[in-house]
């Protein structure tokens, strides 16, 4: 009765297996909650197996964005349009980093100051132009958008380059200088690591000119549904799993009792709580490591 | 299994007792075949009655186990490839479709406006690929519906297997006619298919046809008693 579906020589021989035991597929828990929670004398009676799997992808969705740790990357060259579209399977770009020569992550920030708005294209007499079926007509790249990638060149001191200028490094390299310049700059904006601005209308991310030939790495969400391959959960969060599909169809149908629901409720908010407490991986060595930086001496 | 010649000469029995005629081996043959129909047709209404009023843990006593291992005696299962990509004919003596599956993938059964709901749904994602279902072992669902004679199936799928109950057997009282007095022929004949236990209410609804058949009103009154007390004896 092992629940090892293949012999440790092919575990170790298929480099497609490796690590697949920490999971449950999307089929097995369905199946898994036909046999636990649907039949006769059981808290559902009857449920379509399409039911079941709706509930089911609904759940490994909410569990995605939160609590399964699902994270994703990209790493990509810089294009020189300096623009490049989101992820296929992505729902939310976690960070943005660069990878300098020594293969070290440095964070980059959204660019808050600025946005990727719709340019419009705007005959001599500044009336907006329109296509044949009567709606205005926008340019790819907006002249915002533009302008505030080009804004990390320092024109002002030629012959030397960004890191070399005290001032330029005082004004946060660069980036924002004009932005309360008279008061020193806001160190909210300071960083050496320049910005990205997610243009969310076009599902493309632009990047200011410092990340010309630059390796940039995205992190983000997806949904676990873009593939079969994705379509699992961890078994930390099968129970969570569960209780959710339980819950959606509960809730959803006529006639359920409300304390039957609420009782399944507070049992899926458990569930999701252990879950996310188990996935965030606390370790007390790991832990300890950290605090050790609390004893150390900040010297000017 | 129940023998057509005990049936058979149980009638007969019962019939010539108070000589009140023959029933001949034709005639017989017809009434049994309505009777049997009538005792499986009550099985899946029987089943549904006590369903609903909840089983016990007794061995023998179970009434819901008692009836669905009658019908268990007609469960069939077949494999069936399907044409252009969907559709599958069912089975010529399918009567109550059960279980439609591939491999571990159960197909639940949808109305039409189910169907044109549930493939319109992004989330459920069921046949958007080309690919089809036999060489995807991740699709864990799938639906079907019945138009006429045709299972429509969802994804597409070159094989399904289906079980099912099938229609009982006609049954035949065979018979070799010896100096004009019929002869039972064992070799020839078909027996009831249904359980044993179903035996009494088969010679009473024969009886009762048989009642009407050679103008016994009392025969069949008192068959139909017969049948009532049984079936409020079983069912209280």
């Amino acid at each position: 009765m092992a629940n090892i579906k293949h012999t440790a020589a092919d575990y170790y021989a298929s480099v497609k297996l490796y690590g697949s035991y920490r999971f449950v597929s999307a089929a097995d828990v369905i199946a898994n909650f036909s046999v636990g929670y649907v039949g006769d004398e059981k808290i559902i009676k009857r449920a379509k197996k399409t039911d079941i799997a709706f509930y089911c992808y609904r759940a490994i969705q909410e569990l995605s964005y939160d609590t399964l740790n699902n994270i994703k990357s990209q790493e990509f060259e810089m294009p020189p349009s300096l623009t490049v579209a989101m992820p296929h399977d992505a729902v939310n770009i976690l960070n943005i980093t660069w990878v300098d020569s020594a293969g070290v992550e440095h964070l980059v920030l959204p660019g808050w100051l600025s946005s990727a708005p719709r340019q419009v294209l705007q005959n001599n007499d500044y009336s907006f132009q329109t296509d044949a079926t009567g709606d205005v007509t926008y340019l790819d790249k907006s002249i915002t958008e533009q302008r505030y990638s080009d804004s990390y060149t320092d024109s002002s001191v030629a012959g030397t380059t960004a890191d070399q200028n005290i001032d330029f490094l005082e004004e946060g390299y660069g980036y924002n200088v004009d932005y309360g310049k008279r008061y020193g700059i806001d160190p909210v904006h300071a960083t050496k690591n320049g910005h990205y601005i997610l243009d969310e209308e076009h599902g493309t991310i632009g990047f200011t000119s410092d990340f010309t030939d630059r390796l940039v790495i995205i992190k983000y969400v997806s949904d676990g549904l873009a593939s079969n391959d994705e379509m699992v959960v961890h078994k930390f969060a099968e129970e969570a799993i569960y209780k959710s599909i339980l819950y959606g169809i509960l809730s959803s149908r006529s006639n359920i009792p409300e304390y039957q629901i609420n009782r399944v409720k507070k049992e899926r908010r458990a569930a999701i709580r252990n879950a996310k407490l188990r996935l965030s991986k606390l370790n007390i060595k790991e832990l300890t490591q950290i605090m050790r930086g609390k004893s150390k001496q900040i010297k000017n | 299994m129940v023998s057509i010649n005990t049936v058979y000469q149980r009638v007969l029995a019962i019939l010539n007792k108070e000589n009140r005629g023959y029933l001949t081996p034709q005639e017989f043959n017809l009434m049994a075949n309505q009777a049997q129909l009538e005792i499986f047709e009550q099985y899946f209404y029987d089943l549904n009655q006590f369903s609903r009023m909840g089983d016990n843990d007794s061995e023998y006593a179970n009434i819901i186990e008692n009836i669905e291992e009658k019908i268990e005696l007609f469960s069939s299962s077949e494999d069936l490839s399907t044409y252009d990509d969907y559709y599958v004919d069912i089975p010529f003596s399918l009567y109550r479709i059960g279980t439609i599956s591939n491999n571990n993938i159960v197909f639940d059964k949808v109305s039409k406006k189910e169907k044109r709901d549930i493939l319109n749904s992004p989330i459920l994602n069921i046949d958007s690929s080309n690919s089809y279902l036999d060489s995807n072992d991740n699709s864990p669902i799938g639906v079907y519906c019945i138009t006429g004679n045709t299972l429509e199936i969802y994804p597409k799928t070159k094989k399904i297997n289906i079980e099912y109950i099938r229609k009982p057997i006609d049954v035949s009282w065979a018979y070799t006619n010896v100096d004009n007095t019929p002869l039972y022929d064992g070799s020839n004949s078909i027996n009831f298919e249904l359980h044993e236990s179903d035996e009494p209410s088969l010679v009473i609804k024969i009886l009762s046809y048989a009642g009407i058949s050679i103008k016994a009103a009392e025969i069949t009154q008192v068959a139909e008693t017969k049948d009532t007390k049984l079936t409020t004896e079983e069912k209280s």
